[in-house]
């Protein structure tokens, strides 16, 4: 006997970070048109940015992929993570260790990377998971910010210094032939499509029924038993998927900026990916896509114009928060939707 | 043209007197990226490196420039962290096309920066960092520094305690984190081959609040001498606690870091600091011509005084104008070799690049706080204060 | 065997006792926190700013001429008075939705952006300090414990006191309790719930101004200081019980023994780790914390 009552409000009140279970959170097809719009302009932007522009744009793409895993969690698990930087920085540390004393080879590094992140997302999803919602929350922070105070210690991770001098790596692709990620439009187009790869590979994985548990499990998660699934195994499968993409974009970072430092295992960097899910539109997978973008060149301009660039992050979060709470996605749906309706 | 970010009297009054001295020049201006943590726990600092750099730029361009083109100053704020360092960094250098880089305050930044500014052929100069390794293992050729580095500072300070303190018993404390187990290591180090004796060294959780465990250690002790490698609101925590557990009542030395005590913190601890003393680079009572002229035109300007970091930033623009005029040129390539061995003029004295490592050869000062301000009693020529040149990548 | 005796008098006991005078203010930024999510279900991120501008506001009314007596009183209700302008602006137009645990802890988590930078906008980035207004210092069968934190020890369980009996020995207390347990069925009694909620969040926040207070002349001011407690403070109250003011005040205690010994003989970093498997374990045991919600029995 829970109030899900249908609603018969229109369609832009029902808002909420976490809609009800009824209403599936995959894009319409006015979403699909910005998919398409954000790739083209994806696609064509090195050509109008210049050097600076593309490395900014290559490394929001990176962020990205963080602000992805946690709209997977928050999105669809229900699981808020304010922890998420613990895999970008574990990926980032790992891959950068790797390629100063290891290995040249970026598929090595790719799947020692994996292996290493689905281990621990593994066991501290475990645990995690069994905690409620806002403890899942508290101990996601934990963590990271244990993972922060350890490399900040540790000299042999290079210290509150962090590490320099990892090399611009080649991908290799047939016996003889490798793509050099030396020049920035490839490095750019060479991650734009790995990140739309798993984008859609996301979509996929979360259109089956594995994806309705899980909203099913964020609408209701007492009720979810009764119909015969686990929660548990839900919620974890969904937890290593999203470390697993949060790793991916921490493993590419110190090949764009050259180094790593324990400010990527940190409190800004989490909340960061939450406020960009939160002003793209969580849910949407989409959403965190186009927030990533926005706040990152934001940031920079707001950077070059005031030292207040909290506040104003602040407030734009205050007031998605309270008004936007579907974020840009959600203000691109109604725009359509309404556009439509009136034809 | 100059981004000015805050709307301070100040900085309008500065930028309406350089863009007034760059009308009068048609040459182009050279660009000067400052990359300085603007907010967060290191605003502090990076205040005073923006106030020495912003004099030094007004008097140079007054002046007629760098053979007639005006510097140009570029602030972006790195927020003592290393990724946004390195954005911003990559920023100026790339779409504001600035000729110099400086302003990087901690050592992840310089470092970071650093091979940025090398993959982009320009120059790095920090003001700021002290870590050894910035001019030793990880030394880099476009990285250049010219204030007194964590090595140098230590010689300094454990030579003048070790003469001029009759006790011998020392206890080290510090933050638990690289930087500071580094710079007590040195400090250990020192006062071991200069004869002193450790009694216990402490190594608390960078930003402790509560320093009552370490307390017990250092009365059990029974030191003569306490060095602390904490800084900012930790050195602050650490004294006012000393203080109320009566540990500083008696002929207890107080001795430390140059960043434990400085402008930004003095003002908080309540008497508490009386007498702590450091080596550093700068003391605002150096009595020569240059450093008065200097202080006073600060104080007129900021309505503040100057602490290291603006004395050494402030004297860096006077080694860009003098190498930039030698070389003809901005870019690394031709400026490394100009800059590399120069002596030039400071508020502090004659300063000297040693070309093997870049790092500058600076006469250190022996500091006392007394009161609120802080008064040299003692000098280091640099020669003896600099030690080896561990850099061997260039 | 002979040294043990001096060990524990001079190294431990030193420890245990400071670690109860810290343990008691945590117990009071912990104490506010609990309540406001054991009544409004609210995760309050900007807590530790309400901590802040509690010591800030202590150092302004201090170097404007006001005493520190005076404004040990009067601080603690100005911060309540902040806090009331959160919940009324911020918390309550989200409580309808039912997302509500989520959405606001990311609104305050906004606010605690806002407030910190605002802060150093105000009071500028240099550390500030307020003179401790007892000086002295006692001797407690041989450890040395300064009077003014003395005096921090009696305040917080004064105040931990006073706080126990509002909740369960008054007519407000019983209707807080109430409240957590089913707000339509209390204002059906024609109380009303705005007011229920509005005071425990004047409640809660004043009590993290008044630790600002207290621990201003021994911490010292600066803009990042609510991070000190932070975390520490959300630890308490996991391990205590979501809204349970007995666990709180146990978990705050126990916490920071287990910290401060624990400090004794492995390096710090890793007690605070420590700290946080002892979270992370009770979480397993027994999720909801070790004491019961404001509500419940």
């Amino acid at each position: 006997m829970t109030a899900q009552i249908p609603s018969a409000e229109p369609a832009d009140r029902v808002s909420g970070v976490v809609a009800a279970a009824a209403v599936p959170a995959r894009p319409i097809s006015p979403l699909r048109w910005l998919g398409w719009t954000m790739v083209i302009v994806a696609a064509v932007f090195p050509w109008l940015g210049g050097p600076f522009y593309t490395r900014l744009a290559l490394e929001s793409l990176l962020l990205g992929a963080l602000a992805l895993s946690v709209d997977i969690l928050l999105g669809y698990a229900g699981l808020l993570s304010l922890g998420q930087a613990a895999y970008f920085g574990l990926a980032a540390y790992a891959s950068a260790l790797l390629y100063l004393h290891v290995t040249d080879s970026f598929w090595l590094v790719l799947l020692a990377v994996s292996a290493l992140t689905a281990a621990v997302s593994l066991l501290l999803g475990a645990v995690a998971i069994r905690a409620k919602g806002v403890y899942f929350a508290l101990i996601t922070f934990g963590a990271a910010e244990i993972l922060s105070k350890i490399t900040h210690n540790t000299r042999a991770l290079g210290g509150s210094d962090g590490l320099i001098g990892i090399p611009v790596p080649s991908i290799a692709l047939a016996p003889g032939y490798a793509v050099s990620l030396q020049n920035d439009m490839v490095f750019y187009y060479v991650v734009l499509v790995a990140i739309v790869a798993i984008y859609l590979a996301t979509r996929r994985i979360l259109d089956t029924a594995f994806g309705a548990v899980l909203l099913a499990i964020r609408g209701n998660a007492g009720r979810v038993p009764y119909l015969g699934y686990n929660p548990f195994w839900y919620k974890l499968l969904a937890y290593v998927l999203a470390a697993q993409i949060a790793a991916f974009g921490g493993m590419i970072y110190p090949m764009l900026r050259g180094f790593v430092a324990p400010h990527l295992f940190g409190f800004e960097m989490s909340t960061k990916a939450v406020v960009m899910a939160l002003v793209g539109g969580v849910g949407t997978l989409i959403g965190p896509l186009l927030g990533s973008p926005i706040i990152t060149f934001l940031e920079s301009f707001i950077g070059s114009y005031t030292e207040r660039h909290l506040i104003v992050l602040g407030v734009i979060f205050v007031v998605f928060v309270m008004f936007l709470p579907d974020g840009l996605c959600g203000l691109v749906r109604r725009l359509l939707t309404r556009g439509e309706r009136r034809r | 043209m100059m981004r000015n970010a805050q709307a301070l009297g100040v900085g309008a009054a500065t930028a309406l007197l350089l863009s007034s001295a760059s009308a009068v020049y048609a040459a182009d201006p050279i660009k000067v990226g400052v990359v300085t943590p603007l907010s967060g726990s290191y605003a502090p600092i990076g205040k005073q490196v923006r106030w020495g750099a912003e004099l030094a730029v007004k008097e140079i361009n007054a002046a007629g420039g760098v053979k007639g083109r005006p510097f140009e100053l570029l602030f972006e704020d790195e927020e003592a962290n290393p990724p946004v360092a390195v954005r911003k960094s990559e920023k100026l250098l790339q779409q504001d096309k600035v000729d110099l880089l400086t302003g990087t305050v901690n050592s992840g930044s310089t470092l970071a920066v650093g091979q940025l500014a090398e993959r982009n052929g320009r120059i790095l100069v920090t003001t700021v960092s002290y870590a050894t390794s910035i001019t030793g293992p990880q030394c880099n050729p476009n990285v250049f520094r010219v204030n007194a580095n964590a090595y140098m500072q230590s010689n300094a300070l454990t030579g003048w305690l070790t003469k001029n303190v009759p006790g011998k018993r020392y206890f080290f404390i510090g933050p638990d984190y690289e930087m500071g187990r580094s710079t007590i290591s040195a400090f250990q180090a020192d006062i071991k081959r200069l004869g002193g004796t450790e009694v216990g060294a402490s190594f608390p959780p960078l930003g402790a609040k509560d320093f009552t465990p370490y307390i017990g250690q250092i009365r059990a002790g029974r030191p003569d001498v306490i060095m602390t490698a904490t800084a900012g609101n930790d050195t602050v925590r650490l004294l006012t606690q000393l203080k109320e557990y009566g540990i500083l009542d008696g002929k207890l030395v107080l001795a430390g870091a140059a960043g434990a005590v400085t402008q930004e913190n003095i003002g908080a601890m309540g008497g508490a600091g009386e007498g702590f003393l450091s080596a550093a680079g700068y003391s605002i009572d150096i009595n020569s011509a240059a450093n008065k002229k200097f202080v006073d035109a600060f104080r007129a300007e900021f309505k503040n005084d100057p602490d290291l970091f603006a004395a050494d930033t402030y004297g860096l623009f006077f080694l860009f104008k003098q190498a930039i005029e030698k070389a003809g040129s901005t870019e690394a390539d031709k400026l490394r070799p100009a800059m590399e061995d120069m002596s030039w003029d400071t508020p502090q004295g004659k300063k000297t690049i040693r070309k093997g490592d870049h790092q500058a050869i600076v006469d250190m000062v022996v500091v006392q706080v007394k009161g609120d301000k802080f008064v040299t009693v003692g000098t280091v020529p640099g020669a003896e204060a600099v030690g080896p040149d561990t850099c061997d990548k260039f | 065997m002979e040294d043990l005796l001096p060990y524990l008098h001079f190294v431990v006991l030193p420890q245990v006792i400071d670690g109860l005078i810290i343990g008691v203010a945590l117990a009071l930024v912990a104490l506010g926190l609990t309540m406001i999510f054991g009544l409004l279900d609210v995760i309050n991120l900007a807590h530790g700013e309400f901590y802040m501008l509690g010591g800030y506001a202590a150092f302004t009314l201090v170097a404007a001429g006001m005493g520190y007596w005076s404004a040990l009183i009067l601080v603690p209700l100005l911060i309540g008075v902040l806090g009331w302008g959160l919940e009324e602006v911020g918390i309550r137009p989200l409580m309808q939705r039912p997302d509500r645990a989520i959405v606001t802890l990311l609104l305050t988590f906004g606010v605690s952006l806002i407030l910190r930078d605002v802060a150093q906008v105000v009071w500028g980035t240099e550390t500030h300090s307020v003179a401790a207004p007892i000086a002295g210092i006692s001797n407690l069968a041989g450890a040395l414990v300064p009077n003014y934190r003395l005096f921090v020890f009696a305040v917080g369980v004064l105040v931990i006191a006073v706080t126990w009996w509002l909740v369960y020995r008054t007519q407000i207390g019983a209707v807080l309790r109430a409240t957590a347990v089913d707000p339509k069925v209390v204002s059906s009694f024609g109380i009303p719930i705005r007011l229920v909620y509005g005071f425990t969040f004047v409640y809660g926040c004043g009590l993290a101004g008044l630790a600002g207070v207290l621990l201003a002349p021994l911490y010292a001011v600066f803009p990042t200081m609510g991070h000190d407690f932070l975390i520490l403070a959300f630890a308490v109250v996991i391990v205590g019980g979501m809204g349970s003011i007995i666990g709180a005040v146990i978990a705050a205690l126990a916490l920071t023994q287990v910290h401060g010994l624990a400090s004794l003989w492995i390096p710090p970093v890793w007690a605070e780790t420590l700290v946080y498997c002892v979270m992370l374990l009770v979480l397993i045991v027994r999720p909801a914390g070790l004491f019961n919600r404001l509500g419940e029995a």
